[in-house]
C-alpha cells in the first residue's frame, strides 16, 4: 500500500477522532470542521485503495481487506453526520482510525488460492460486496453500542448528557437497518464468492475454516433478524446479537486466516 | 468604535422593573413604528431597533442626540408618577453588543435558554427593517446577533432541556422515540398533573390521547376539552396494549398498573417500547414494571430529577455561552472599528481631493501654456504625489483602530476633521 495517502487519511481520521473524543482540545470551531475533513480523508482514501488497486499485483491482502472496511467505515460515518447522528461518530471515527492503522502495519500477505489462480473480475465484486457488509454490520454494532448505554442510562434514571444523543427509538432502527444491509450484502458477497471459486478453482467446492466461519456469521446474523422479524424482540436483542457477529466478523477477518490454514489463508 | 457615533442599549426588563412599570412601557408593532419614525425625524437617532416583550423594553440605537433620548424616555411614567429613570440601563457600544447577544441568545431570559426570545428579537429586526431604521451598525450587528444566537443553540445545551414538568415528560418520551408524531398516549385519572403532561405531549406533536377515569363523564369533559378519546376504565388494559405511552395519575392506594398488565400488553404489542410515567403519591404503576426489558417507567421522583438535572444542564451551558457570547462582542466590535475607520479615511481622501483641486487650480499661470496630455500628466503626478503622502498617515490610523487604540485614532484624524 502506498503510505503517503494512507498517513493523510489517518491524520484526518485523527483530528476528527479527537473532535468527538476530546472537543476542548480542538475547540468548537475546529471541531465544526470535523464533517469535511472526514469527507476528505473518505476521497483520499478511495484514490489511495484504487491506486493500490492499479500497482499492487497482489491488491487483496489483509491490509487492503481492513483498508476497505475501514472507507465502507468512513462512508457510513459521513451518511450518518448528515442524518442527525453525528454523535455515533464518537464510536465510528476511532473504529476506523485503528483499522487504517492496523492495516498500515500489518505485512502484506496475499490469499494463498489468489497466488496460485491468479486474478479473476469476480474477485472485486466478491471483495466489494462482502467488505460492504462488513461495513454495514460495523455500523449496526456501533449504533447497538449506543443503544445499550442510552437504555442503561434511561433505565437507571441518570439522564444527564442524553439529550445530545439520538432516541432510543432512532438507535434501534438504525442498528436494525444497518444490519439488514449487512446481510444482504454478506448473502450477495458469499454468492459471488462461491462464483468466483467456481470459475478458477479446481476444487471449488472444497470447505475451508473461513468459509464455515462465515457461513456460522451469516446464521447468526439470520437469526437476529428471525427473532426481530417473527417474534418482534428488538432493541437490546439486536443490540447484543449484532455487537457478538460483529466481534465475530474481526475474529473472521484479522484472526483466522493467521491461525487456521486452507486456500483461504493468508501466504507469504 | 468612534465615539462620535454611540451604539447605545438602553431599556428595561424584569431584572431592573415590576410588571406595573413594564406594562405601562410594553408597545404593540404600531407602538415601536411610531417611537422608531419619531425618534429618526426628531433626529435622536440615526438607526434605531426596539424590541418590546412582556418581559423588556429596549431600545438599540446610533445616538445622535444623547440628551434628547434622555428626555423621551423622561416622558414615560411609573405607576406612582416617578420617572422611569430608575428602572433604565444605559449599555454603550461594546457592552450595548454584548447585551443584544445575550438577550438574543435567552441568557438574559426569566427563563433561561427559552426560545421564544430570539423570534421577538428577529421581529424586532424586521420592524425596524420595515422603517428603514437600519443602517451601517444596526445591519450587520443583526445579522451577528442571529448568527452568535445560532452558534449558541448549536455549540451549547442551552435549549435543550425545558422547564416544568409537563415539559420533562415530553423531553424523555423524545428520548425513547424521537418523535411522537404516530405516537398514542393513555392517560388514566384527570388529576391536574397528569392533564399537564397530557397536554405537554400533545403540544409537542402526540397523534392521539386515550382518557380513562373511573368516572367516565369526567373522561368525556376532559376529552372534549383536549380533543382527546375517552375509554372505559374497565377496559384499562386492553388499551394499555395500544398506548405507547402512559401516565397515571390517580388517587388510587394501591398498584392499579401491575408488571403482569404490562408483560401481557408487551406481548400483544409485539415488544414494542412502551413508557410509561407514575405522577401519583401513593404509586399507580407497580414498580416492578421497570424491570421489563421494553418497558420505561419513570415515578413523580424520577421526574423532578428531570427537572432538576435539566435546569444545571441549562446553567452551565449558560456560562460556556456566556464565554462564546463575549468573544463575540469583541469581534463584532473590532470588526465595527474597520467600518468606522472606513468612513473616516474616505472623508481624509475628500479633504486631500479639495486641498489638490485647489492647489493645482492656483497654479494656473503655470499650467496656461500646457496642452490637454501634458493636464492630465500633471493631474496623475499630483494625485500620486497625494495618495503617497495620505498612505503612511492612512496606514498608522487602520493599525490604531485595529489595536483598539481609540485615543490614538482620535489624534490622528483630529486635523482632517477640522480641514472638513
Amino acid at each position: 500500500m502506498e503510505r503517503l495517502p494512507y498517513i493523510l487519511v489517518i491524520a484526518a481520521w485523527a483530528y476528527v477522532t479527537l473532535g468527538h473524543l476530546l472537543p476542548e482540545v480542538l475547540g468548537p470551531r475546529l471541531v465544526s470542521r470535523s464533517r469535511p475533513v472526514a469527507w476528505f480523508a473518505v476521497a483520499v482514501h478511495l484514490f489511495a485503495l484504487a491506486l493500490g488497486a492499479a500497482t499492487s499485483p497482489h491488491p487483496t491482502g489483509l491490509p487492503e481487506a481492513l483498508s476497505a472496511t475501514a472507507l465502507g467505515l468512513g462512508i457510513a460515518y459521513t451518511w450518518l453526520a448528515h442524518r442527525n447522528m453525528a454523535a455515533l461518530g464518537m464510536l465510528l471515527a476511532p473504529l476506523t482510525l485503528v483499522l487504517i492503522g492496523t492495516a498500515l502495519v500489518v505485512p502484506h500477505r496475499s490469499v494463498l488460492a489468489l497466488e496460485e489462480t491468479g486474478y479473476s473480475p469476480w474477485l472485486p465484486i466478491h471483495l466489494g460486496l462482502i467488505f460492504s457488509g462488513i461495513a454495514g454490520f460495523a455500523v449496526s454494532s456501533a449504533v447497538g453500542v449506543m443503544f445499550l448505554w442510552v437504555r442503561a442510562r434511561l433505565k437507571q434514571k441518570k439522564l444527564a448528557g442524553l439529550a445530545r444523543l439520538p432516541s432510543l427509538e432512532v438507535l434501534d432502527r438504525f442498528q436494525f437497518r444497518a444490519m439488514l444491509f449487512g446481510f444482504v450484502f454478506l448473502t450477495l458477497g458469499i454468492g459471488a464468492g462461491g462464483a468466483w471459486a467456481a470459475a478458477s478453482l479446481t476444487d471449488p467446492w472444497a470447505l475451508d475454516p473461513k468459509i464455515i466461519f462465515t457461513l456460522c456469521i451469516w446464521a447468526w446474523y439470520g437469526m437476529a433478524l428471525q427473532v426481530r422479524l417473527v417474534s418482534g424482540r428488538r432493541g437490546r436483542w439486536t443490540a447484543l446479537f449484532s455487537i457478538v457477529g460483529f466481534g465475530g466478523l474481526l475474529f473472521s477477518l484479522v484472526g483466522l486466516n493467521f491461525l487456521l490454514s486452507g486456500w483461504h489463508a493468508y501466504g507469504n | 468604535m468612534a465615539t462620535s457615533r454611540p451604539l447605545v442599549a438602553v431599556g428595561l426588563s424584569h431584572h431592573t422593573a415590576p410588571v406595573e412599570v413594564r406594562e405601562r412601557v410594553s408597545m404593540d408593532p404600531a407602538g415601536v413604528k411610531r417611537v422608531l419614525d419619531r425618534l429618526r425625524d426628531q433626529r435622536i437617532l440615526r438607526e434605531g431597533m426596539l424590541l418590546s416583550t412582556c418581559n423588556r423594553m429596549e431600545l438599540y440605537g446610533v445616538v445622535e442626540d444623547e440628551a434628547g433620548l434622555r428626555s423621551f424616555f423622561n416622558e414615560y411614567r411609573g405607576p406612582t408618577g416617578e420617572h422611569i429613570d430608575r428602572y433604565l440601563y444605559w449599555k454603550r457600544d461594546r457592552d450595548a453588543v454584548y447585551h443584544l447577544f445575550r438577550v438574543a441568545c435567552s441568557l438574559d431570559s426569566l427563563v433561561l435558554g427559552e426560545p421564544q426570545i430570539l423570534g421577538q428579537v428577529k421581529e424586532a429586526m424586521r420592524l425596524a427593517e420595515e422603517h428603514a431604521a437600519m443602517g451601517q451598525i444596526l445591519h450587520p450587528l443583526a445579522r451577528r446577533t442571529l448568527s452568535v444566537a445560532k452558534r449558541v443553540r448549536s455549540e451549547t445545551d442551552i435549549g435543550k432541556s425545558r422547564v416544568g414538568i409537563g415539559n420533562a415528560g415530553v423531553d424523555l418520551a423524545i428520548q425513547i422515540f424521537g418523535s411522537l408524531s404516530g405516537k398514542r398516549a393513555m392517560l388514566v385519572g384527570v388529576g391536574e398533573m397528569g392533564r399537564q403532561v397530557a397536554q405537554a405531549l400533545l403540544s409537542a406533536g402526540l397523534d392521539e390521547l386515550l382518557i380513562a377515569n373511573r368516572t367516565f363523564e369526567r373522561s368525556v369533559a376532559l376529552a372534549e376539552e383536549t380533543g382527546g378519546t375517552p375509554v372505559p376504565y374497565d377496559k384499562l388494559e386492553d388499551y394499555l396494549a395500544r398506548a405507547d405511552i402512559v401516565l397515571a395519575a390517580t388517587g388510587a392506594k394501591q398498584p392499579i398498573i401491575t408488571a403482569e398488565m404490562v408483560r401481557r400488553a408487551l406481548r400483544t404489542r409485539r415488544y414494542h417500547t412502551v413508557f410509561l410515567i407514575d405522577l401519583a403519591v401513593p404509586r399507580n404503576i407497580d414498580p416492578g414494571v421497570d424491570d421489563l426489558e421494553e418497558a420505561y417507567l419513570f415515578n413523580i421522583d424520577d421526574l423532578s430529577k428531570v427537572m432538576e438535572q435539566g435546569k444545571r444542564a441549562r446553567e452551565e451551558a449558560a456560562r460556556s455561552a456566556e464565554k462564546l457570547v463575549s468573544e463575540e462582542a469583541d469581534r463584532f466590535v473590532q470588526s465595527l472599528r474597520t467600518v468606522d475607520i472606513n468612513d473616516d479615511l474616505a472623508r481624509m481622501n475628500a479633504v486631500a481631493e479639495t486641498i489638490r483641486v485647489a492647489e493645482v487650480g492656483r497654479s494656473a499661470k503655470l499650467t496656461r501654456g500646457l496642452d490637454e496630455a501634458q493636464l492630465e500628466q500633471l493631474d496623475k503626478l499630483t494625485k500620486s504625489m497625494v495618495k503617497k503622502v495620505l498612505h503612511r498617515q492612512m496606514m498608522a490610523i487602520r493599525m490604531a483602530a485595529k489595536a483598539g487604540d481609540q485615543d490614538r485614532v482620535e489624534a490622528l484624524l483630529d486635523p482632517w476633521k477640522e480641514e472638513g
